[in-house]
């Protein structure tokens, strides 16, 4: 479910969605980019940001936060600090040291890999998946799978923004996933 | 218009003392390659939520490495609780912090002892005392931006941010950012690498941190504080978890102050 969705006039989602920030034709032509560093520019913003996810799921039991390389960086450590959870790093190949599994999934051309640090995650810890956008949701499905693999029950998927015509939501229910965001992509490109 | 951050944090059980006295110094030699063990992965209990009682044992890599626990500031003005000038302080945190960090031995490549700090990421009281320790540091020195490096930098730099109200700004490698950026060439041991900020994110006066998981060269961090001094920003400090002192990073960071944790 979306934080906006029943017509929740939550202020503090006015104010995230006012300020991020969308740049046309990044990374290639035809792509209006969801740009999330306009939100780290408003510190309120960003600690509003956090707020709700922390709101979402503190009675959750979580045990376990994973961010996805990069910019899962950013709002899964604050959450796992609030919430006194672990935080686990999922990387792209060959950043993390030591041993990891890694977990293959599918790209637009091509395919890319996931990695996760063996022993990070341990049998029946409870997971949320955090990460700053969701678009097919083949990333966040590699994530899941790997936080499967060593039978972490993943809770939830929780992403600042979706965009809804690409259903990743729909690409998760059918994973059983909840997906918790905070508001959906926009297409007019904003000055900044 | 900075607004005072509360984060709430769970409360957590004190941390479990692993050495004998508390105010001890600790001074020990840092680990050497030929008595490394093999690579195995750390166990390490997880916090056990609904438990009451027991203690947490933890049997990371780095209870076989030994770490100087000392931390160390150049910066010049008086602080009131680090003395100028090389000092040690004696801070239980400082120990746990240590012992969390796991060692691997020659990665990315043979002869390097990689210093990794995702074990520590795992002790959520490690992590916390990781960032109160630099919070306490800079909360009342009127820092308006927290640049954190790619991409361990924004594990620990957000949450400071948070912490004392200011804007986080990422220093990204080429590529990344959308939008108009400027960029910085620095050197690495063979070759040249790019870093990029975006244009707009600070402004000139701004008071500004400089957040990385560790400092080696220091390459890296000197490439941010270019950045932020070629748009104006006053880069009062340069902060990271760990120093590897041999590397002489420190000195290159022309006159800036560093802070870190541990060595």
């Amino acid at each position: 479910m979306s934080a906006g969705e029943n017509g929740d006039s939550d202020g503090r989602i006015k104010g995230i969605k006012s300020a991020l920030r969308v740049v046309p034709n990044f990374p290639k032509p035809g792509i209006m980019f969801q740009d999330i560093t306009t939100l780290l520019l408003d510190p309120k913003a960003f600690k509003d940001t956090i707020d709700l996810f922390v709101e979402h799921y503190k009675h959750e039991n979580i045990s376990v936060i994973a961010g996805i390389e990069a910019r899962g960086f950013i709002f899964g450590p604050p959450i796992a600090l609030a919430i006194g959870a672990k935080f686990v790093p999922l990387r792209k190949p060959k950043k993390l040291p030591g041993e990891v599994i890694s977990e293959k999934y599918i790209l637009e051309y091509g395919s890319d890999c996931l990695e996760m640090h063996v022993g990070a995650v341990k049998s029946g810890d409870r997971a949320l998946v955090v990460d700053d956008l969701i678009a097919t949701g083949g990333t966040i499905c590699a994530a899941i799978n790997l936080l499967e693999r060593v039978e972490a029950e993943v809770v939830g998927c929780a992403c600042v923004i979706e965009v809804p015509e690409l259903k990743g939501r729909e690409r998760l229910r059918s994973h059983g996933k909840e997906l918790y965001v905070l508001v959906e992509s926009q297409f007019e490109p904003t000055t900044q | 218009m900075m607004n005072t951050l509360k984060i709430s944090f769970a409360v957590l059980k004190p941390p479990t003392r692993y050495l004998p006295s508390s105010n001890s110094v600790i001074s020990q030699k840092l680990h050497s390659p030929s008595s490394s063990p093999s690579v195995k992965p750390p166990t390490i209990s997880p916090l056990g939520r609904g438990k009451s009682g027991g203690s947490r044992v933890y049997s990371t890599f780095a209870a076989r490495t030994n770490f100087k626990v000392n931390c160390y500031s150049n910066m010049a003005e008086p602080n009131s609780d680090l003395k100028q000038g090389d000092v040690t302080v004696k801070d239980d945190r400082i120990a746990r912090i240590s012992s969390s960090i796991r060692v691997i031995p020659d990665f990315p490549k043979p002869g390097i002892m990689f210093q990794d700090i995702t074990t520590m990421l795992l002790d959520p009281v490690a992590f916390k005392d990781t960032i109160d320790l630099f919070v306490e540091r800079y909360k009342e020195k009127n820092i308006s931006v927290v640049a954190g490096v790619e991409a361990r930098g924004f594990i620990f730099g957000p949450p400071i941010a948070l912490a004392i109200g200011a804007k986080f700004v990422p220093m990204r490698k080429p590529n990344k950012l959308p939008g108009a950026v400027i960029s910085e060439e620095y050197s690495l041991e063979y070759g040249t690498d790019i870093m990029e900020m975006h244009v707009g994110a600070v402004q000139a006066g701004e008071r500004t941190l400089v957040i990385d998981d560790l400092i080696a060269t220091g390459g890296t961090l000197v490439a941010a504080i270019n950045l932020l001094e070629r748009v104006g920003a006053n880069v009062v400090e340069c902060a990271c978890v760990i120093e590897l002192p041999d590397l002489k990073g420190r000195d290159k960071l022309g006159g800036k102050p560093l802070f870190v944790l541990v060595n």
